[in-house]
């Protein structure tokens, strides 16, 4: 327990110290809390419908390595070009950041690392499972059909894509303006999908025939065909010719047709064809007016999509039912009643009725209808609740005996119409099919739900691949889990745009690319919930040196011979990678 | 080379001599021009030594205790409460057997809120295992941090080197700074005789057990002692080369006297002028500074009291319940003696509160006139409240 030193002139010094050991004493006998290293679920990546990785991409962008953040995307979504355009970015409304200041700015970050991927010709590093003999027939080549193909490749199996149009693409090629989404972006996707073996035969319409003889090519099939054709609004007027269907505008457009607008034109509706239509008005020299029933917080249209409209010029109407079109001397009068909300309906909406019998005139030069679209075929439409119908969170699988399982999916099933559920609905679709060949049916709930992210309805082909994020918690990490202590306020990065001057003139894109510079600086103000950075805070405050670095994947682990349970390594964790439970449990 | 400094760069300019290697403090007034000047030579190349900003002076002591350990030559300054706030680690570094040395600059202790000069900070951490030195001007200042560093590492105890609030640290004075080389060769580099040392494990400061404490503390004597013993050593090498010496204390016409005025600060400055007026006037008065109050010096003192037939003890600081802190010491070195003089304690100056000549001259009569001290403790200048 003591020392002596001895000094030059042959002095005693007893000093407090000792060389003996404490490995003796092992202070992990007086634990009763335990500390163990344990990855969770960041909030984003749950509400993502895809599942991706965010909490992990945005580390990998932090250290720079890019092209391992785009290969972490790839893993769960084959469309980082678009969703890094297009996507209505759930994931930012979950972000914990958005309690300590601003969201990370996830859509630009997965826009830039898209890009960057693009710009160097990254190939993707991703694990494909061996060949597989069954065979998958897709009918439709939209998002939701080529996101069947691409996870069906994936997982070994050979697909046919069947496209009743000239081009792949589905509603991306056809109906989302340029401006949000350049073809070429498109492209670079679909040839990347096409370069895992996928072929896609377009200008092959798929009629319902196809069911009774599919058995003899395919083992399964995946119905995948949209929402194409418009809603009608049943009023008067319908049927004349200045009354066009918003969506075969948007079509005509991005085939190269641009019609001259001239005037003012009423588009009526509230969703995103809606926006769209009356922002490409815009840039085709007219005046547009939004016609909706409901108010605005109740369009299903992207809230960022309506703000960007009203910046351009676009004016919105609410609470405004058309009643009739009729045909005048100079163009058409949209006769409207002004509506009234009177509570919700049933599935959460506003419920609305005629404030009155009066109604107003508007005098425009065209009328757009894009009340919504609906499947163009009946048989694209699922079928009802019955024996060997298998109603999943994003598709629905029939599997019957002796026959191909055909799973519909994409527009067909989802409740939000978006790219992201269609890539959520080709994953579901991918896995269900997967554990049905090699499984059978009645073990197809319980593998989806082992990939769950978070638990929810968001899946994980990684973890579905046996990938490390199956090792993560389902516990999706809170705001008050996070160590905020370690993180100072920054503002979030501004997406930098088009002016609205150079937006109007043209179909060109609006959002334009961050630099890596930006981009590392704002992912680094991402929390990384629930996820190990390697800070090492853990092994820099362990009292008792019990916290020892090593080879594996964690980096370290934690001697329990000496670890007492005071629990400061999860305390300091700032990310809430640590737990820490009664002994024993 | 004499240079016109202050008290306070007198201490940064002996810190510097030293070639302190680390330095951690945390400001308080009046002690922080010390670390100011301290910080201005690390920033600007004149001191290469790491400048450790903390965020109170018990982290400022323990930042020091842990780089001491690693057998690095370190300094600390602080003052008043700030030297409260160090009390625990006071008694660590003393135990641990570590050789920092504080520059501890006196001030009254709150409330009433007082930034000025007052011994009872200091003189209450005398039981900590600290050597204390008191200084009287500058230049004492200046050569005390020298042989603090020379001392304290020779017998392993820290050293405080106290000086006075303002009067001392604030004021100007023309002072010998001595040239590096000449420092150098009074104040070798530090040769710890242990240290932290990765390639040899140990721990510091583990568990002792009444079968061994009661050795160490004894040992911490041991070492005082020492320290005591060595002293005069260290005062020649220093007069080798500086050709100054100041004394664990100094007796200024002592051998004649009747009464002999005890003093330690600034206020010795004062009493040297009282007693040179006084004995122009046939007065038999003496002057005993004490320099050296932990180790405290008993038989040098003790040998010059006894001759003198009063004692009058100046006291700039005060234990509640008790006396001045000075008087008592005094008091009890002549305890053990036949035909001991009476002790007068005198309380002065408080919470930098002048102590003029009129002062010291009204104690020197007040002494006189009475054969024995009417009571233990006169607070001398007390006004009506």
């Amino acid at each position: 327990m003591t020392a002596k030193a001895e000094n030059k002139t042959g002095e005693f010094l007893l000093l407090p110290c000792t060389s003996m050991s404490t490995e003796s004493n092992l202070t992990g006998s007086w634990r009763f809390m335990k500390p163990r290293y344990e990855e969770k679920t960041a909030p984003c990546s749950a509400a993502c419908p895809a599942g991706e990785d965010i909490g992990r991409i945005e580390m990998l962008v932090t250290q720079g390595l890019f092209k391992e953040a785009w290969d972490t995307i790839l893993r769960e979504n084959p469309f980082p070009a678009v969703c890094g355009r297009v996507c209505y970015h759930p994931c930012e409304n979950n972000c914990n950041r958005g309690e300590f200041d601003e969201a990370i700015a996830i859509h630009s970050l997965e826009r830039f690392l898209a890009d960057t991927a693009s710009k160097n010709e990254f190939k993707p590093s991703i694990d494909l499972r061996p060949a597989r003999d069954e065979r998958i027939a897709i009918i439709g080549a939209g998002p939701g059909g080529l996101a069947t193909a691409y996870f069906l490749a994936l997982l070994g199996y050979p697909c046919d894509v069947f496209e009743s149009t000239s081009a792949t693409g589905g509603v991306l090629r056809w109906g989302i303006p340029l401006y949000r989404l350049p073809l070429a972006v498109l492209e670079g996707e679909i040839a990347r999908i096409e370069a895992l073996g996928v072929t896609i035969h377009t200008g092959r319409h798929i009629t319902s025939d196809f069911l009774k003889t599919a058995h003899e090519r395919y083992n399964a099939v995946f119905v995948g065909c949209g929402h194409s054709k418009s809603r009608k609004l049943g009023i008067d007027g319908e049927d004349l010719d200045g009354l066009e269907e918003g969506i075969r505008f948007l079509e005509k457009i991005r085939r190269g047709d641009l019609p001259a607008v001239e005037g003012t034109v009423a588009v009526i509706g509230g969703g995103n064809t809606a926006v769209d239509v009356a922002r490409s008005a815009v840039r085709l020299g007219g005046k547009s007016v939004l016609v909706y029933r409901r108010r605005r917080e109740d369009m299903p249209a992207f809230e960022h999509e309506v703000e960007m409209a009203l910046e351009e010029g676009v004016e919105l109407r609410q609470l405004l039912a058309p009643v009739e079109v009729k045909q005048t001397e100079n163009g058409y009068t949209l006769v409207v009643r002004s509506m009234k909300v009177v509570g919700e309906d049933e599935d959460g909406r506003a419920a609305i009725e005629p404030v009155g019998e009066t109604t107003e005139e508007l005098t425009v030069q065209k009328v757009f209808k894009a009340i919504g679209e609906e499947p163009a075929e009946n048989w694209y439409n699922p079928p009802l609740k019955r024996q060997n119908v298998m109603r999943l969170n994003h598709s629905v699988l029939v599997h019957e005996p002796r026959r191909p399982a055909v799973v519909f999916g994409g527009d067909l099933t989802s409740r939000i119409k978006s790219v992201v559920h269609a890539v959520a609905s080709g994953k579901e679709a991918a896995i269900a099919l997967d554990v049905l060949f090699r499984e059978g049916a009645d073990a197809i709930r319980a593998r989806l739900k082992s990939c769950a992210v978070g638990g929810g309805a968001a899946l994980s082909m990684e973890a579905y691949m046996d990938g490390l994020r199956k090792n993560r918690s389902h516990h999706t990490v809170r705001y008050e889990e996070i160590n905020t202590d370690y993180f100072q306020t920054t503002s979030r990065v501004t997406q930098p745009r088009l002016l609205i001057g150079e937006r109007i003139g043209s179909f060109k894109e609006i959002d334009l690319k961050i630099s890596a510079n930006l981009a590392i600086k704002e992912a680094e103000r991402c929390f990384n919930c629930g996820l190990c950075n390697q800070c090492d805070n853990c092994y820099l405050f362990c009292p008792d040196l019990a916290v020892c670095r090593d080879e594996s994947s964690q980096g370290r682990h934690i001697n329990y011979d000496y670890c007492k349970g005071c629990g400061l390594c999860v305390v300091e964790c700032p990310r809430n990678a640590m737990i820490l439970e009664e002994e024993g449990q | 080379m004499k240079r016109v400094v202050e008290g306070s760069q007198a201490v940064a300019e002996a810190v510097r001599l030293a070639r302190v290697e680390v330095i951690s403090a945390y400001p308080i007034t009046p002690q922080t021009h010390i670390v100011e000047f301290l910080s201005e030579y690390c920033a600007n190349g004149t001191l290469d030594a790491r400048f450790l900003r903390v965020e109170s002076e018990h982290s400022a002591l323990a930042a020091l205790i842990g780089t001491v350990s690693t057998g690095v030559r370190a300094f600390t300054a602080t003052s008043g409460q700030g030297l409260a706030l160090m009390h625990e680690l006071l008694h660590w570094a003393a135990g641990a057997r570590l050789p920092i040395v504080m520059a501890e600059v006196n001030r009254a202790l709150a409330p009433g809120w007082n930034i000025w000069v007052d011994q009872t900070d200091s003189l209450a951490q005398r039981d900590t295992g600290w050597m204390q030195m008191y200084c009287e001007n500058s230049q004492e200042v200046i050569d005390t941090v020298l042989m603090a560093y020379r001392l304290g590492e020779q017998v392993n105890l820290p050293v405080m080197v106290v000086l006075d609030a303002f009067f001392l640290s604030h004021t100007y004075e023309p002072v010998d700074v001595p040239a590096q080389e000449l420092a150098d060769r009074f104040l070798p580099p530090f040769d710890p005789k242990f240290l932290l040392d990765t390639q040899n494990p140990c721990a510091f400061g583990p568990l002792v057990p009444p079968n061994a404490y009661m050795e160490m503390r004894h040992s911490i004597a041991v070492g005082m002692d020492q320290a005591l013993a060595r002293f005069p050593a260290v005062e020649d090498e220093f007069e080798d080369i500086f050709g100054r010496r100041y004394g664990a204390v100094d007796a200024v016409h002592c051998d004649d006297a009747e009464i002999i005025l005890v003093t330690s600060g600034t206020i010795t400055s004062t009493t040297r002028e009282v007693i040179k007026a006084l004995r122009a006037r046939g007065e038999h008065v003496g002057l005993l500074k004490v320099k050296l109050f932990r180790p405290f010096p008993l038989e040098e003192i003790r040998r010059t009291l006894q001759t003198a037939q009063k004692v009058a003890v100046i006291d700039r600081n005060f234990s509640f319940g008790a006396s001045g802190i000075f008087a008592q010491e005094i008091r009890a070195a002549l305890c053990n003696t036949v035909d001991t003089p009476p002790v007068f304690g005198y309380i002065a100056g408080l919470g930098g509160r002048d102590v003029t000549r009129e002062i010291i001259e009204e104690i020197y009569t007040n002494t006189k006139h009475n054969e024995v001290p009417e009571k233990e403790s006169i607070w001398v200048g007390l006004q009506e409240v």
